[in-house]
């Protein structure tokens, strides 16, 4: 570049459009390695997959050829009940354990907030569990629930909660409880620290005043933490969200799916298709319409919500 | 790792080459076998009297994953790409069809395949369009063990199965559980389903590929299965969580009276840290009135890489490796059953199979081969959704079982597979 138009105010006698002309220049050659990347490594795979999603191609049957459906694909999913059965098991997932984790995690972020002995030390325990692998994880968990071995049924017959060992995996309602008993074991540090990066944002003098006008913790919490906090928990919101929508490894490793297909998300009936039955279309199609709807909640919660991803409140 | 500038088969990094390759000939036949444990010993050691007797040829090893989904996964993505090796594909017994409607594998006819000499079941079982595309290689059949110590002899019919195994349990110091069997939602329960199914005379498919499984043997036979868990309450309700592994701990810890697994078991449940070591014996897995005792086929076969290079020098190893000798060597070592009836009347078969030969050739006989159609994998998820949904009772046996042959029907129907079946039958 020339250089002679440094940055900052406008220099008189140059004028103003050709210096700005040359600072978006400037602009977009030094961005444009990472959009070539980006392009590179995200939208060139997702061209691709959406190439691939408009035909019909099974590795396992070369005979049928590669040829071009359309939307056969998508006409496919949209018939295909047990599609609808992991969107359904998916969303309920996502809902189910968004709720208990912002709520746990506000308990403890409150609590962590607070200024006690030893503080430092269980914000890094609470840690643990969001730093153990998930895969590990969730045979810990699969350990817990075992019919004959896991604690969870000796616990529960000696204390007289149950009459006899429960067979957890085999019942759609029982396979669920340590599918999101271990989710919310897992994530809920991530947003407990979260939220109380946003409680400690919060200006102590507002609750001093609130103390002076008489009002109690209940309001206090209601009217100063929780709007102030609205950020924050938005954050969260979208990251959960959007995380707990794609989620397979755990309940890979936890239910497989089963019984039968009854816990069974997108992302595992999706990695079945694509990767275990290798059927490239009908698959792609799939993770386009996993992709689609992830992409939608994302631009819902950036539009509509107003989240600012960097935390500021507007 | 290349052939010195000899042979142009490219090995993948983690090919392990076997000894001997000192002996330097212009062939190089690759082929992944598994790379652990008594099995690989064996396998290396013939090997290596396969190039003692034949200079001219080389066997290198690939590794695979043991793990049969893995391996399919990975066969199938090296074939479609044309990968030239391996030139030797170690195959599960409902692979074959498969491979062999893509054109991926050759047909032995014209190398020169005997196939009198086998289990007249598993040369069905790797037959697709009235040509054998793989040999038999080893044989794994499902079997129903018993315990000599709670009764005399083993169940005649199934009804005889339920009652023993009741009585089993209502003995003062009786094991808590009558029977076990694999009954998580993957491929070994449709080989558990498969047995009793035969059992009240059904089957999966007609041979000329309609699904039939709703008929009603099919019901009953389901809705056995379900009794024995929910109504007789003589098998678990873990059942439907278990694989084989889970089914044999039960078993060997003596909290069982009978089992339906494979023959590995045997020689482990002899084992110092078993509890009915000694009071165990094998049977076939009986059946109802009308039906007959049916053992599911299990067992590797090999066959030839229709892009390899070298389709004569990897059909003279697979001879070698099929011959009766080898074959006899394996059983040694690995206590694998050989596919060749005729070797069950050799005295040496005698001392090296944990089961007495003449029983082991009985429930082989009576072994039967799963649908054999190249979209078998296919067919099976859906009958192993529909079967596992019946059992856990979130449908009756009748609906699940009609979804399933619906399902299966379609899937027929859309892949074409039953066309295609019709041309390599008549191109033959």
């Amino acid at each position: 570049m020339s250089g002679s138009a440094p940055a900052g105010p406008p220099v008189p006698g140059v004028p103003m459009r050709g210096v700005e002309a040359a600072e978006r220049r400037l602009g977009w050659k030094l961005v444009a390695p990472a959009l070539a990347v980006i392009l590179l490594i995200a939208l060139f795979p997702l061209g691709w997959t959406a190439w691939e999603s408009l035909h019909l191609h099974d590795l396992r049957m070369p005979w049928r050829g590669r040829p071009f459906v359309g939307l056969g694909n998508y006409a496919q999913i949209a018939g295909d009940a047990r599609f609808w059965f992991a969107l359904l098991h998916t969303t309920f997932f996502t809902i189910a354990s968004i709720a208990l984790e912002l709520v746990l995690g506000l308990f403890l972020a409150l609590a962590m907030n607070r200024a006690f002995r030893g503080r430092g030390l269980v914000r890094a325990a609470v840690l643990v569990p969001w730093a153990i692998p998930t895969v590990v994880s969730a045979l810990l968990w699969r350990f817990l629930f075992d019919a004959q071995a896991g604690i969870a049924n000796a616990v529960l017959v000696s204390v007289g909660v149950l009459d006899h060992p429960l067979v957890w995996f085999v019942h759609a309602w029982s396979a669920w409880i340590p599918v999101i008993l271990a989710d919310v074991w897992k994530t809920t540090p991530f947003v407990a620290l979260l939220l109380l990066a946003g409680l400690q944002n919060i200006d102590a003098s507002l609750y001093e005043a609130a103390a002076v006008d008489g009002a109690d913790a209940w309001w206090q919490l209601r009217r100063i933490t929780l709007p102030l906090l609205k950020p924050a928990l938005l954050v969260v919101l979208i990251f959960r969200t959007l995380d707990a929508f794609r989620v397979f490894d755990l309940i890979y490793v936890l239910t497989g799916g089963g019984p039968g297909t009854s816990t069974e998300p997108l992302a595992l009936y999706t990695f079945t298709a694509l990767l275990q039955n290798l059927e490239f279309g009908y698959g792609s199609a799939l993770s386009i319409v996993v992709f689609a709807i992830t992409f939608g909640l994302a631009l819902f919660y950036l539009k509509v919500l107003n989240v600012d991803l960097t935390g500021d409140v507007r | 790792m290349r052939a010195r500038g000899l042979a142009a088969i490219l090995l993948i990094p983690l090919a392990a080459a076997c000894g001997g390759r000192e002996a330097g000939g212009p062939i190089v036949t690759t082929f992944p076998g598994s790379a652990v444990g008594v099995e690989a010993q064996v396998l290396q050691r013939q090997a290596a009297d396969f190039m003692r007797l034949n200079p001219d040829i080389r066997i290198e090893f690939q590794r695979v994953p043991d793990d049969a989904t893995q391996r399919h996964q990975l066969y199938v993505q090296r074939l479609n790409a044309r990968a030239k090796d391996p030139d030797i594909l170690q195959l599960d017994v409902v692979w074959t069809p498969e491979f062999a409607a893509a054109g991926w594998i050759l047909p032995l006819d014209r190398l020169g395949a005997d196939t009198t000499a086998f289990f007249p079941a598993t040369v069905q079982a790797n037959t697709w369009g009235g040509r054998l595309y793989a040999v038999p290689w080893f044989v794994d059949v499902g079997m129903l063990y018993w315990r000599t110590d709670l009764m005399d002899s083993p169940p005649a019919t199934l009804d005889g199965l339920v009652e023993r195994a009741r009585a089993a349990m209502d003995r003062p110091e009786g094991p808590p559980r009558g029977i076990v069997w694999q009954g998580a939602r993957y491929e070994g329960l449709v080989t558990t389903f498969i047995e009793i199914l035969g059992g009240f005379g059904g089957r999966i498919m007609t041979p000329d590929g309609q699904v039939v499984v709703d008929s009603p043997a099919g019901v009953r036979a389901l809705t056995f299965l379900v009794d024995e868990i929910r109504r007789w309450k003589v098998a678990p309700v873990d059942v439907l969580t278990w694989h084989e592994e889970e089914t044999r701990f039960a078993f060997q810890n003596g909290t069982s009276a009978f089992m339906r697994n494979w023959p590995y078991a045997y020689p482990l449940m002899n084992g110092p840290d078993s509890k009915v070591a000694g009071r165990f014996s094998v049977a076939p897995m009986p059946a109802a009135p009308g039906g007959h005792p049916s053992a599911a086929l299990g067992g590797s076969q090999l066959a030839v890489n229709a892009h390899s290079d070298h389709p004569e020098a990897a059909w003279r190893v697979i001879e070698y490796l099929t011959s009766p000798e080898r074959m006899l060597e394996r059983a040694r070592a690995a206590g694998q059953f050989p596919t060749r009836p005729a070797l069950y009347d050799d005295p040496r078969l005698a001392a090296d199979l944990p089961i007495p030969p003449d029983r082991a050739r009985a429930i082989i006989a009576a072994a039967v081969p799963r649908p054999v159609t190249p979209i078998w994998t296919q067919l099976s998820e859906i009958l192993q959704i529909h079967l596992h949904r019946a059992l856990v009772g979130q449908s009756t046996p009748e609906d699940a079982l009609r979804d399933a042959a619906r399902q299966m029907n379609r899937t027929i129907r859309e892949t074409g597979v039953d066309e295609l079946q019709r041309r390599a039958a008549a191109a033959r």
